[in-house]
């Protein structure tokens, strides 16, 4: 009997080979205990390979890890191109910040630091670490204010009140049809877009400063 | 290190193409992490997706927050040190350490089209191959001749009969361990193991099958 060249069966297994040599095999296969013996050894390797247990290393590495990362706290230098096209960026990614810019409004002040208003819609977007963070980034930001002038301000505030109308706006969306993962995952990239921008406005005011 | 600043691995690695066999032989179902979304369960309003979780410790990361980073450490570090030991044919923890900070350097590029674990896999790997392609130009400046090609072993060289399925792992050809970690473990395809490893995908087959059949012998 003539067998199938063994690498067949691999091929097999992972359904890349051509439907009529397929049907071929499996034709083989129905008079040669020989193959079927080695086909069910191959997927029973593939199979161990799918369960395989992953298990941490035989000491914790995080505090070698934290030595070399926690030495110098890294710096970002954001140029105001960069500063005014991730603002821009930020007025594509909800309709509800393209209805904002319609709005009879939008010329007046906004409050540098506002409340942060009850999110319609808790995820992890809104846990501790997250409120922490833009709290945070928020007060920096109010401190080093004084470094920017008068233009780049208007920018932000602008641009921050862009992005808390489409949270608010993802928000209402998310809490009409909260099983939508599409809305949640746009709810999420809202929320750490607001942190991304503060983020990068922090550090200009460093870097001015 | 050309990979290494990729912001999102391809998309569809570990996605199984091509004809599934009618008797309902297929691959186990790829351990690579996916997108953010793709066939993820719907969840619950409050409840915390993983991936979520991730992408916000990811920015927060990224603008300097190392607690941020300890926590993706701690959700990721099984799996990474995994998948860098099984690459490497040993415990190489400070192979795995050196993937996390170099992932702390360059998570800025993260941009969260991805999952988060499917770009530290990515950095893992890449970091990996390049280790062994920059052993490999140091040596062949002292061996005109690079005897490791990626011909095949001859089936003598390995013995694995007697041994734990991880060891035999580990006691495979490099390139052939490599091949079968990346497509049977962390379910990539042959064209992106070709592509990575600087093969072609044929290659990259007779690779894996060569592992499949060598590891029979651990089955017993």
């Amino acid at each position: 009997m003539t067998h199938p060249q063994s690498e067949h069966w691999s091929d097999y297994i992972d359904g890349e080979l051509p439907l009529a040599e397929a049907r071929e095999l499996e034709t083989h296969l129905e008079v040669c205990g020989e193959c079927r013996r080695l086909l069910n050894e191959l997927r029973g390797v593939v199979a161990r390979a799918g369960a395989l247990e992953d298990r941490p290393p035989r000491a914790d590495l995080w505090p070698r890890v934290s030595a070399q990362i926690g030495v110098s706290r890294r710096r970002f230098v954001f140029s105001m191109p960069e500063l005014l096209a991730a603002g821009i960026a930020l007025m594509l990614i909800s309709g509800g910040g393209v209805a904002f810019l319609l709005r009879d409004e939008i010329g007046a002040p906004v409050a540098w630091i506002r409340p942060e208003p009850e999110p319609v819609v808790r995820t992890v977007a809104t846990g501790g670490g997250y409120d922490a963070a833009i709290g945070q980034l928020q007060r920096e930001l109010a401190k080093g204010r004084g470094s920017l002038d008068s233009s780049t301000t208007r920018v932000i505030e602008e641009k921050l009140a862009l992005i808390d109308q489409a949270i608010l706006d993802a928000e209402r969306a998310v809490a009409a049809d909260p099983g939508s993962e599409y809305l949640r995952a746009h709810l999420t990239r809202s929320r750490l877009t607001k942190l991304d921008l503060l983020r990068r406005a922090t550090e200009l005011t460093r870097t001015i400063s | 290190m050309k990979h290494e600043d990729r912001s999102e691995p391809p998309s569809e690695v570990g996605a199984r193409g091509g004809f599934q066999p009618s008797s309902g032989i297929g691959s186990p179902k790829p351990r690579m992490p996916t997108t953010a979304t793709r066939g993820a369960p719907a969840q619950k309003p409050g409840a915390h997706d993983p991936n979520e979780t991730d992408a916000v410790d990811a920015a927060l990361a990224a603008s300097g927050d190392a607690h941020a980073f300890e926590r993706l450490y701690r959700r990721h570090i099984n799996r990474v040190h995994s998948l860098v030991r099984r690459m490497m044919g040993e415990e190489a923890e400070e192979v795995t350490q050196e993937v996390l900070v170099h992932a702390w350097q360059k998570i800025g590029t993260y941009r969260g089209e991805a999952a988060f674990g499917t770009w530290l896999h990515r950095v893992a790997v890449n970091l990996v191959l390049s280790r062994r392609a920059g052993r490999r130009r140091w040596r062949d400046r002292f061996a005109e001749n690079d005897a490791e090609a990626m011909e095949l072993p001859s089936k003598s060289t390995v013995h694995l009969a007697g041994l734990d399925f991880e060891s035999a792992i580990a006691a495979l050809p490099a390139r052939a361990r490599q091949v079968f970690v990346l497509h049977d473990v962390e379910g990539y395809r042959h064209e992106e193991i070709a592509t990575m490893l600087g093969v072609t995908a044929g290659t990259s087959k007779s690779q894996l099958h060569y592992a499949r059949m060598a590891l029979r012998e651990t089955l017993g």
